[in-house]
């Protein structure tokens, strides 16, 4: 019998193979390691982002759920809530207590009830509508917030790199 | 281009060795010459360590096999930090430095690389699916190994400081001192490891085991650590190159006593507060535990807020959080049964067979006149007389409010358990959506009902006036209890905006029974009603969800005025946020029209609100006076 958190880790990926939701796909890199996955993120319709397939990459801890795992975005990316280099900055992916934007409630906080599944919706919906409040990427946060013709533009961009097709 | 160095490295030394031989001729005279040239010393020292590492990479081949990406890397970041306190070591004993010293901390260094990979390996077996018999056969030779070595050369470091006083070799015995424990901890490790995977069920108290596994080690290593600086700071200098792996030992062991505390705390919270789950209230709610996404078979402790979760994923998160993992409901104020409780609720026997049968049950119970009434009565035995006027408010021993109300749920959940009978119906379509329980009606506590501030009796008024210091407690009591009902209230209402927010449409939420609004309206107060609330009881357990979220809804309308100016900040705010972001993951059964209903609520006239409200006060006093009836429709 494995550990909790490859047990754990297995459900979900079984639960998201077979019942994978709208936009998303995500599983581990190679099946001798379950706490390295891939994931392939969808732009939301309807937003800046619309046709893009964004790759991230989520590291899980030994103790996974009751620690959240870490994100990070692989391809370019330009947003507010995402550092340069990649790493997503919601409140869904911070552990209780540790506050590093020293704004979000407890109750926004990682909880094992939460899932891969959960937390790639909530970047979905981040995507969709930037937390400007809080300031990965503070360049990015003053330009969707004062110049949004030209965030989109850039986004239209990063959304064009990821598919491949010349900028 | 570990060949190409190899290779060159060796082509060095042959010649090296045949130029040596070349001009001396013969063995001895050619082992003096390259020995008193610098030159030739330089190559074979190199050559000597390309050898250490070959050998090193031919056993991590026998023991190890091929290595992960993560455990080179850890290996790698490692090394250099030992290397740098190595070469700090070196500054202490500059006196004794030659090649000897040099070969024997050469040798430390390659017995601690060999540590960490096992370390590493021992704590990888967690997360591998499956591991073959090559795995345990190499990880049990390198740590009996490893093992054997450490003991051969601290007690070499022993003998040696015994017969020729404090050396370098003090180190030495120092250093596979705290090796030895490190090949102890993992061996516990993977003795436990090993022994949960032979068998198919989790082993639950494996976690326990490794926890205070790792409180000993830990305090063995920081003993020796201590031990040793002052050792070192007496006879040589402050050794500077143990004091980064101390302060690591030392954080590791703080953080090992405090998961132990936690840990205790929790499991003894568990014990004792939170009662098993029955096997019906298994069955009820969708029998997965949301924290392993397995099925709860046995162990597994419910909540005060109704959730259930297997006892050893509970302890484990308890021992960061203390919290509900779904509801995020706070269990340390959720306190032991103590004597102020309990006796009032005792006072209400009529309560008694309700709570647990009657579907308002799930509903927080309060009486317009000021006192709260606890649903939660049923589970003490010895009922005294019904006493509805008691002051339980101004009660001056009782903690918070928040306590209570806890307490009220958790009470209600044993009695259920007691007597077998399952939990109030409205309960288990919450439980069946996790993400939805958060906002179901187990997680709103009981509202407390504003005290009455009109009617005091002399006693109570004679015992706040006056300027002596019993008077000024006595008024000190009364203002902490208003901010407790405060403070509860703001709570609430962060709950309330939450099931507003997801309400479906009120239209459906008039109950089946007209006849029971039309009656209820007119009710002055809930005393008043009784009479009146018949149908209403009898409508009860026809209620169906939205009517429960309904009639928290109309509770949440009086509160929100009492504490507007309390209430109304930046959580009340957030609470909107909060509910997409839990949303996100929420089944597809989530009521599509969700929406339209917050929106509807909001838009409905404070009127309707309180006719609500008083029609169910009235219900809840009716419950209170008939506890057969109730208890007999729901069964």
């Amino acid at each position: 019998m494995a550990g909790s958190a490859l047990r754990r880790l297995m459900a979900e990926y079984k639960q998201l193979t077979l019942d994978p939701p709208e936009g998303i796909a995500a599983g581990p890199i190679s099946e001798d390691n379950f706490f390295e996955w891939e994931a392939l993120i969808a732009g939301p319709e309807g937003t800046c982002f619309e046709g893009g397939v964004f790759p991230a990459r989520l590291v899980f801890p030994p103790d996974y759920p009751l620690s959240p795992p870490k994100m990070k975005f692989t391809c370019d990316m330009f947003h507010p809530n995402i550092f340069a280099d990649g790493r997503v900055c919601i409140s869904i992916l911070h552990a209780p207590g540790d506050d590093p934007m020293g704004y979000e409630l407890s109750a926004e906080r990682w909880s094992p009830v939460q899932s891969v599944e959960k937390i790639l919706l909530s970047v979905v919906s981040m995507l969709a509508e930037p937390n400007d409040e809080s300031g990965a990427n503070v360049d990015a946060a003053i330009m969707w917030r004062e110049r949004r013709d030209e965030f989109n533009r850039i986004a239209q961009r990063l959304v064009r790199k990821t598919l491949g097709l010349s900028a | 281009m570990q060949l190409l160095i190899s290779s060159v490295c060796m082509a060095l030394t042959s010649a090296v060795i045949g130029n040596a031989y070349y001009q001396k001729q013969q063995f001895y005279p050619a082992v003096v010459y390259i020995t008193k040239s610098n030159a030739s010393m330089a190559v074979i020292y190199i050559q000597f360590f390309v050898i250490v590492f070959m050998f090193g990479k031919l056993l991590r081949k026998i023991f190890l096999g091929t290595l992960r990406a993560a455990e080179f890397e850890h290996l790698l970041e490692r090394f250099w930090y030992a290397l740098t306190e190595t070469c700090l070591a070196f500054t202490v004993f500059r006196d004794d430095f030659n090649p000897r010293f040099v070969a024997l901390f050469t040798v430390l260094l390659f017995l601690k690389s060999f540590h960490w990979l096992a370390e590493e390996r021992v704590d990888f077996m967690e997360r591998s699916p499956v591991l073959g018999w090559l795995f345990h056969i190499r990880v049990g030779s390198l740590l009996t190994m490893l093992g054997i070595l450490d003991y051969v050369l601290l007690m070499h470091a022993y003998n040696s400081t015994l017969v020729r006083g404090p050396t370098v070799q003090l180190v030495f015995g120092f250093e596979y001192a705290i090796l030895l424990t490190v090949i102890a901890s993992t061996a516990i490790k993977y003795v436990l490891h090993a022994a949960e995977m032979r068998t198919d069920t989790p082993w639950e108290n494996k976690a326990v085991f490794l926890l205070y596994t790792e409180l000993v080690i830990g305090l063995i290593k920081v003993v020796l650590y201590l031990l040793f600086v002052v050792i070192m700071a007496k006879i040589y200098a402050l050794p500077m190159f143990v004091f980064r792996p101390m302060f690591f030992t030392i954080r590791n062991f703080r953080k090992a006593l405090n998961d132990v505390i936690m840990s205790r705390r929790a499991i003894r919270n568990m014990n004792t507060l939170y009662p098993d789950a029955t096997p019906e209230e298994l069955r009820q709610s969708d029998n997965i535990c949301i924290i392993c996404r397995e099925d709860m078979v046995n162990h597994s402790k419910k909540l005060p807020c109704g959730h259930i979760f297997h006892t050893t994923c509970l302890r484990s998160w308890f021992q960061r959080q203390q919290t509900c993992p779904t509801c995020r409901l706070n269990i340390l104020r959720t306190p032991t049964i103590n004597s102020t409780v309990i006796p009032r609720a005792a006072e209400e026997p009529a309560n008694a067979a309700a709570a647990g049968a009657a579907p308002a049950g799930v509903q927080p119970a309060a009486g317009a006149d000021g006192t709260v009434i606890n649903p939660a009565a049923a589970g003490a035995p010895d009922a005294g007389q019904p006493h509805p006027n008691g002051p339980a408010i101004r009660n001056p021993a009782v903690p918070n409010f928040a306590d209570i109300l806890a307490e009220a749920n958790n009470l209600r959940n044993e009695m259920s358990n007691r007597a077998g009978i399952p939990p109030p119906p409205m309960i288990s379509p919450f439980m069946m959506q996790p993400p939805f329980g958060y906002f179901g009606p187990p997680l709103v506590p009981p509202p407390p009902m504003p005290q009455d501030l009109n009617t005091f009796s002399e006693d109570e008024l004679r015992a706040m006036e006056g300027n002596l210091r019993t008077h000024i407690e006595e008024r000190i009591k009364m203002l902490r209890n208003i901010s407790i009902m405060v403070d509860s209230a703001n709570i609430l209402m962060q709950q309330y905006q939450g099931i507003i927010a997801r309400l479906p449409p009120p239209m459906q939420v008039v109950p089946p029974n007209p006849d029971a609004t039309a009656v209820a309206a007119p009710a002055p107060s809930g005393a008043a009603g009784a009479a009146a609330a018949d149908p209403v009881s009898a409508s009860a357990p026809v209620c169906d969800k939205p009517s429960t979220s309904r009639a928290a809804t109309t509770e949440a309308k009086p509160h929100e005025g009492q504490v507007n100016s309390v209430a109304i900040s930046s959580p009340v705010a957030n609470a909107s946020e909060k509910v997409t972001i839990e949303d996100l993951g929420a089944e597809e059964d989530l009521n599509p029209s969700t929406d339209a209903g917050s929106v509807d609520v909001d838009s409905e006239d404070s009127s309707e609100l309180s006719e609500l409200r008083k029609r169910r006060l009235k219900f809840l006093e009716e419950r209170n006076k008939s506890p057969t009836a109730t208890s007999d429709k729901s069964d």
